[in-house]
């Protein structure tokens, strides 16, 4: 296993009227982030939040290249980010115990937080296809070039990991500077995460090493 | 953070515990028992909360030392509110280390003013003023800092600065405000009237009036000689002699005052110090003894001269004689005013200061514990009185944030 700290990039927030980042995703122009009653657009350039949606945002946030998945309480919402209507709901595999929510390949990937593992679900029904098991909290779910990664946080502790996606072994580590939490994880497709920071309100850019 | 545990949290940060309680009711982690433990909390049920919060503590991982030390500050809190002095405040002041060295300011603030007002409620007021002294309010947020500030008034009341108690109930008012938790606001209005309300009786020249406690403080500190009933203290000008475990002398001493300019005969002195007893010559023998006594305990203050038919009091730098009682006399009044200094007493020590017989200490206890105006802590031996409720001392819970993992 490779292991090195964080590269923290560049730090945005906190944000007015946002007092937590639940979830993190990236729709190629904007960083939406779930803050608890809201889905804000974050322009990752001017470090403004461009645009907001009303919507019950506890955990994970993901992008399917045309709508918006979020997690609120114990299901996970459809949502269209042109309109801010919810399409669609199923419920969630951690009955409520979820955190991290990453689009990939057709299917969703939800974080189950101290459950400590990753379900890949049907983003249609919700079934749940398969389960890697983790021996870290999941705080956070992306997939890049076909690496699967997730961000943990026990106490003090938090890192962003690769692991096998069959096997669950951890392939590669950051880790993060102590007292800096991730609570959401999504990579902008090139060689940049963005870092959920929960309670301290903040995202931040870490460097994902090639 | 997961999903339900965050929303539950929101819903409890707006007062909302059935909404957090609907939330995490099916759940056994860790963070959804301390959410429980909270909200149970809030709506009174302290016993069932205390339950939860010490499961959750122990659910919590050895990463999770700050999530596992706010469990033990609000289980010590319930503990407080409910009575339970039992509880160790060893593992209260290790999670106050813990949440200091992992930079929760806010947390290790609060359970060290848990911990004060652990001390405060146990009658242990000079180390209760020195930790309050070592604490900086100015972090803490507004509710907590109500809190502060109302210990710090409970704690001037009983020391009887009433313009430092004024100011801190001033402070507390502002922040309570700033707090917008109605519960807090009526909480110091409570403790405010305290300075409102009369505090004892002033009995000069035959006459007497209730005083406040402004008033009593004034006259403690005034030129006039004050045999204090309340706490069965001789006062002037700042220099008090205690006559609280000598029960004939201060007996005595309060007859005089009361007869003062005039004297008391003789008959009188004997029938008020010795309970009622029919006076012949050996209890003659005794008063001439007694009042020596008292001649030497006062010496300084007063002068105790025998007149043809008695005795009388004079003052020796004081220009007054007044005696300060309690606002309800008789044997019940008597133990709450000794109770009124809020120290913890035992009920031995009751008896020598009132001169009563142990039993009749512990009847007296025993009604006033049952109308709620005294509190017992510890068993056996170990047990102690105090009055109840104390002034300006918060009991809604205010309880630290249960996000654990951040």
């Amino acid at each position: 296993m490779k292991k090195s700290a964080a590269n923290i990039l560049r730090e945005y927030g906190p944000f007015l009227g946002a007092e937590r980042v639940n979830g993190v995703t990236f729709d190629g122009e904007h960083v939406w982030f779930a803050s608890g009653d809201k889905l804000n657009a974050l322009d990752p350039a001017s470090g403004e939040v461009v645009r907001s949606i009303e919507v019950a945002s506890h955990a994970g946030t993901a992008f399917d290249g045309e709508f918006l998945y979020q997690i609120a309480e114990d299901v996970i919402h459809k949502i269209d980010p042109k309109t801010g209507h919810i399409l669609s709901t199923i419920p969630a595999p951690g009955n409520g115990g979820d955190s991290g929510l990453a689009w990939a390949e057709g299917t969703l990937w939800v974080g189950q937080h101290r459950g400590r593992r990753i379900h890949q679900i049907d983003p249609e029904t919700g079934k749940i296809l398969r389960t890697i098991e983790s021996n870290r909290v999941v705080t956070g779910v992306t997939w890049v070039d076909g690496q699967l990664w997730h961000g943990t946080w026990e106490g003090d502790d938090s890192d962003v990991r690769r692991i096998n996606p069959e096997t669950g072994e951890v392939l590669e580590r950051l880790d993060m500077p102590e007292g800096t939490g991730v609570s959401g994880l999504e990579s902008d497709g090139g060689d940049c995460f963005f870092c959920g920071g929960g309670g301290s309100g903040k995202i931040r850019a870490v460097r994902r090493p090639g | 953070m997961d999903s339900l545990i965050t929303a539950a949290a929101r819903a409890l940060a707006s007062g909302d515990a059935l909404g957090a309680l609907k939330r995490v009711a099916l759940r056994d982690d860790a963070p959804a028992l301390a959410l429980r433990g909270i909200a149970m909390a809030q709506l009174g049920d302290l016993v069932r909360a205390k339950a939860l919060l010490k499961s959750a503590a122990r659910a919590f991982g050895p990463r999770e030392a700050v999530a596992r030390a706010r469990c033990v500050v609000a289980e010590a809190e319930i503990a407080l509110v409910s009575r339970d002095l039992i509880w160790p405040p060893k593992a209260l002041e290790s999670a106050r280390r813990v949440l200091e060295a992992h930079g929760d300011r806010v947390n290790a603030a609060h359970a060290g003013n848990v911990a004060i007002r652990r001390l405060v409620l146990i009658g242990r007021l000079d180390e209760a003023e020195r930790a309050l002294a070592a604490l900086d309010p100015a972090p803490l947020p507004p509710a907590l800092r109500t809190a502060h500030e109302l210990v710090a008034a409970g704690i001037a009341v009983r020391r009887l600065q009433t313009q430092a108690a004024r100011a801190a109930l001033d402070r507390a008012r502002l922040s309570a405000r700033a707090a917008a938790i109605p519960a807090l606001t009526a909480e110091v209005e409570t403790a405010a009237l305290v300075l409102d309300t009369p505090a004892a009786r002033l009995i000069s020249h035959g006459r007497e009036h209730p005083l406040l406690l402004t008033e009593v403080e004034a006259l403690l500190s005034s030129s006039t000689l004050v045999v204090d009933a309340c706490r069965h203290v001789v006062w002037n000008a700042g220099t008090a002699v205690s006559l609280a475990t000598r029960p004939v002398l201060f007996a005595l001493a309060r007859t005089l005052a009361e007869a003062w300019p005039g004297d008391v005969a003789r008959g009188t002195l004997i029938a008020r110090a010795f309970r009622g007893k029919h006076a012949d010559e050996s209890h003659r023998a005794r008063l001439r003894v007694e009042i020596g006594r008292l001649r030497a305990e006062l010496r300084g203050l007063a002068e105790v001269s025998a007149t043809k038919r008695g005795f009388a009091l004079s003052p020796r730098g004081a220009r007054e004689i007044a005696v300060l009682a309690p606002l309800v006399e008789g044997a019940h009044g008597a133990v709450l005013a000794f109770l009124a200094d809020g120290e913890a007493w035992s009920s031995s020590a009751l008896a020598i200061a009132l001169a009563a017989s142990p039993r009749t200490v512990q009847r007296a206890l025993d009604s006033l514990a049952g109308e709620g105006k005294v509190q017992s802590l510890g068993r056996g031996r170990a047990r102690r009185w105090m009055s109840a409720p104390l002034p300006g001392f918060p009991t809604i819970l205010l309880l630290p944030g249960p996000l654990p993992s951040d």
